[in-house]
């Protein structure tokens, strides 16, 4: 849930001198990347809408 | 004599409250002196047992042994007929896990305080869905949602029907039943057992208990009834084999020959003789020694409403509906006092005539059961309310709650017809006054030559007029709209979605449903005087739907279509429709439950909209990490293309009808000539655990994931970069921005201090 995102985010985070050496670890050719990101906006169905009714 | 009856709401229904028929039945056979009476309701204790962590965890296994993800790798192709199991496998696999962790929690959201807070509800459905699509994976090709279930098996062929009885593999129903049913029926021994089967998605959960039960207790009397059943039960008495799973059914309305039938079983039990045959609207099965033998009886005489009882709710676990507070269904009246609608069948269901209870009987029942249970709202089961009531009832429970402060009378919402002459300004306001806060009106259509051919009697200005006075009041407006009605062209059905669009600031929420003809309707009768020709039916035994060609207008294909186009545009321009708010509309009283707290229509559909404004334009900001909850997996096809095609109307027109469970003939071929298998295309499903949402991105969106948390932030992988060029960095930071609204990348605070360059973090929008 949303609240565990916010105890996430209140988390420790890394220090800089821990996560930059990480970082070199492997080199992004950012231009080669295939950046598609898609999420699933699940269609209604006409069975779905008479909710009323049921 | 002790005469224990059980009676029994079978799943599906919805899981939000409860059902009206089985209260009725109880509080009229208490009336007739049966002190005994147990009313379960199976559908909810059902989804609360499926969607517990144990059940789901065995869930989990089944679907691995079932639709094991490794067997669609190396595939040249995935035709349309594997993807669903495809989906299913891919979605179980990254989902279980969280679904099974947070599923308890988010029982909990739906049942208490944290309902009404945006950002723990929507995740908290999110995570009923999905943990209903692992059940429902577990028992491929068997679907089980809020709204429904369905199974490989047709619901209009008694052939199929009875084998789902028996097929434990598919039918998720036969384990619960035995574990978590059969059990206390087996301590009970009723000696009449009753079946609530009101849709088509219970037929099959329906038969499945009949059958158990007059296994393990053969002295029970198994019988049925509901408004599916008034459409196919003659049908159905009269296939073989329905004998193992019922001894009767009972049509219209149950009270009366249910009634009849506990006396007629208790003189047997007395005396050794009854007659079955002199129960009114009862059809059962006559045993004899060459034979079994379909006996229908004559109509029963409609219930004297207003002299019935009020529907008792003893007994049924309010604790388990996915609601804070819940909402009673209760019956003001039955019928229609219009009754002229053409498309309209529901006499079938509750029988002919129409009764009323009268505003002050139905005040002192609200009152009554307001005190015995402690719920505050209601939903009223009704075709619509007629003008007279209209006046009377608010009159009645301002009089009955006088006294009482606004904010704790009783709130209800309920069906309407449009009464211009009834739902004038003064009236609704009398109306909200009463604690009215929705009323869902029957629109159908914006076209004068349509709603004369459905004989609504009704105008699209008595609409606007009706809907602008009930909004002015404080009521939300929903109104119910049909696409597909016989000859309705494309422009037609754009009038309608135009007309909704105008009024958006009045109508808050719309029903839209495709046009059907079923076997009693005057469509399906007189099919001439609609310009349509009925087609001959698959020759199903069970079939009441029929499919028709129609000279003029959009055909069947194009109406289903046509409901895609409106429904997206509805989604666009209706605040409760966009983004994740549709969950309201969807989870039938949730949003009214809103507005009976307090919250006006405006008010919250002004939140609807600032929360969908808000997440599209959602700027990552501050210090920026990846979602470390989150499971992912690499598939050798694309889960939203798998997801996108069998959303097309070609693809859910060859699933399970949804009113019948029917399979539509050639549907499935003509689905599969034209939909393209799906090419292979590595990509990786993410599953958010925290938002519960599917993602899909390519492998290099995973490696950017991955070299994030090596950076440890955001921050610190740009500063790492090593390209110059300004738009690699551009490319990479808007990425970033639609991870961060996906929900893949979080914003963090830093524990300890850290270099000032940290303490003012980079805007991603400005680098």
């Amino acid at each position: 849930m949303d609240e565990k995102r916010k105890d996430q985010e209140q988390a420790e985070a890394p220090t800089q001198e821990q996560s930059t050496s990480k970082a070199s670890e492997e080199t992004l050719d950012v231009e080669a990347l295939d950046l598609t990101i898609e999420t699933v906006e699940d269609r209604i169905n006409p069975s779905e809408t008479n909710v009323f009714d049921k | 004599m002790s005469f224990p009856i059980t009676l029994a709401f079978v799943p599906q229904g919805h899981f939000t409250q409860p059902y009206l028929a089985l209260p009725c039945l109880k509080a009229w056979l208490q009336e007739a002196g049966f002190a005994d009476v147990e009313q379960r309701d199976l559908s909810i204790e059902a989804y609360d047992h499926f969607l517990s962590p144990d059940y789901l965890r065995r869930a989990k296994e089944r679907v691995r042994e079932r639709l094991p993800l490794n067997a669609f790798e190396g595939r040249k192709s995935l035709p349309l007929g594997e993807l669903r199991a495809f989906r299913s496998a891919a979605e179980s696999e990254v989902s279980a896990d969280a679904v099974i962790a947070d599923v308890e929690g988010a029982k909990a959201i739906m049942r208490g305080e944290d309902f009404y807070d945006v950002d723990r509800y929507v995740p908290a459905v999110r995570t009923l869905y999905h943990g209903l699509r692992l059940v429902s994976a577990a028992h491929y090709p068997s679907e089980l949602t809020p709204h429904n279930f369905t199974m490989g098996y047709a619901n209009d062929r008694s052939e199929e029907v009875l084998a789902a009885t028996l097929d434990e593999d598919q039918n998720p129903f036969i384990e619960f039943y035995r574990e978590k049913v059969l059990p206390g029926l087996l301590a009970r021994k009723p000696r009449l057992f009753g079946l609530s089967v009101v849709y088509g998605s219970q037929l099959i959960p329906a038969l499945t208990l009949g059958r158990m039960v007059k296994e393990a207790l053969p002295d029970c009397h198994v019988t049925a009834g509901g408004g599916f059943l008034a459409y196919i039960g003659e049908k159905l008495m009269g296939a073989t084999g329905v004998e193992e799973c019922l001894d009767s059914m009972i049509f219209h309305e149950g009270e009366a020959p249910m009634g009849e039938l506990a006396e007629a079983l208790r003189a047997w039990d007395e005396a050794g003789q009854a007659d079955l045959s002199a129960i009114g609207s009862l059809t059962w099965f006559k045993h004899t020694d060459v034979g079994c033998e379909t006996v229908a009886n004559a109509p029963a005489h409609p219930v004297a409403l207003n002299a019935a009882p009020p529907p008792d709710f003893d007994g049924l676990p309010f604790d388990l509906y996915f609601a804070p507070e819940v909402v009673l269904p209760y019956d003001i009246n039955r019928g229609c006092y219009y009754g002229e609608c053409s498309f309209c069948t529901l006499p079938t269901v509750i029988g002919p005539g129409y009764r009323t209870r009268s505003a002050e009987t139905i005040a002192s029942h609200l009152t009554d059961l307001r005190d015995r249970h402690g719920v505050r709202h209601f939903s009223f089961i009704t075709d619509c309310m007629p003008p007279g009531m209209i006046r009377d009832l608010p009159e009645a429970l301002i009089e009955a709650q006088s006294g009482i402060p606004a904010e704790e009378r009783m709130k209800w919402w309920c069906d309407a017809r449009i009464e211009p002459r009834a739902y004038t300004k003064e009236g609704a306001k009398r109306l909200h006054e009463s604690g009215c806060r929705k009323l869902l009106f029957g629109f159908e259509s914006a076209t004068p030559r349509l709603l004369k051919l459905m004989r609504k009697a009704q105008s699209p200005r008595s609409v606007s007029e009706v809907a602008r006075n009930c909004s002015e009041a404080g009521i939300s407006v929903t109104l119910y709209a049909m696409v597909g009605f016989p000859s309705e062209t494309a422009e037609e059905a754009r009038a309608t979605l135009d007309f909704i669009r105008e009024h958006k600031d009045v109508v808050r929420e719309v029903s839209l449903q495709t046009f059907h003809i079923d076997e009693v309707a005057l469509t399906y009768r007189d099919p001439e005087q609609f310009n349509i020709k009925i087609l001959d039916g698959a020759g199903t035994d069970l079939q009441l739907y029929h499919d028709y060609l129609s000279e003029q207008g959009m055909t069947q294909q194009e109406a289903a279509e046509m409901f895609d186009e409106m429904m997206n545009a509805l989604r666009a321009d209706l605040p409760i429709f966009s983004g994740d708010n549709i969950y309201y509309f969807m989870q039938k009283s949730h949003y009214f439950l809103h507005l009976a707290r307090g919250t006006t229509p405006d008010e919250f559909v002004a939140q609807c909209q600032q929360r969908t404004e808000a997440h599209q334009a959602r700027e990552a900001a501050g210090l920026l990490r990846a979602n470390a909850s989150r499971t992912s997996a690499t598939l050798p096809f694309s889960h939203v293309a798998a997801a996108n095609t069998l959303a097309h109307p070609l693809a859910r027109a060859a699933r399970p009808d949804f009113l019948t469970g029917r399979f539509v003939a050639d549907a499935q071929a003509v689905a599969e000539e034209q939909l393209e298998p799906l090419p292979p295309q590595e990509c990786v499903l993410v599953y958010d655990e925290v938002g519960h949402e599917f993602v899909e991105l390519s492998r290099d969106g995973l490696r950017v994931l991955e070299a994030i948390e090596r950076a440890g932030n955001v921050d610190n992988l740009l500063q790492s970069l090593n390209s110059t060029n300004p738009g690699a960095r551009t490319r990479l930071t808007e990425y970033i921005t639609q991870l961060h609204r996906k929900g893949l990348i979080t914003s963090f605070q830093p524990a300890t201090a850290v270099p000032s360059s940290f303490t003012e973090p980079h805007e991603l929008t400005s680098l």
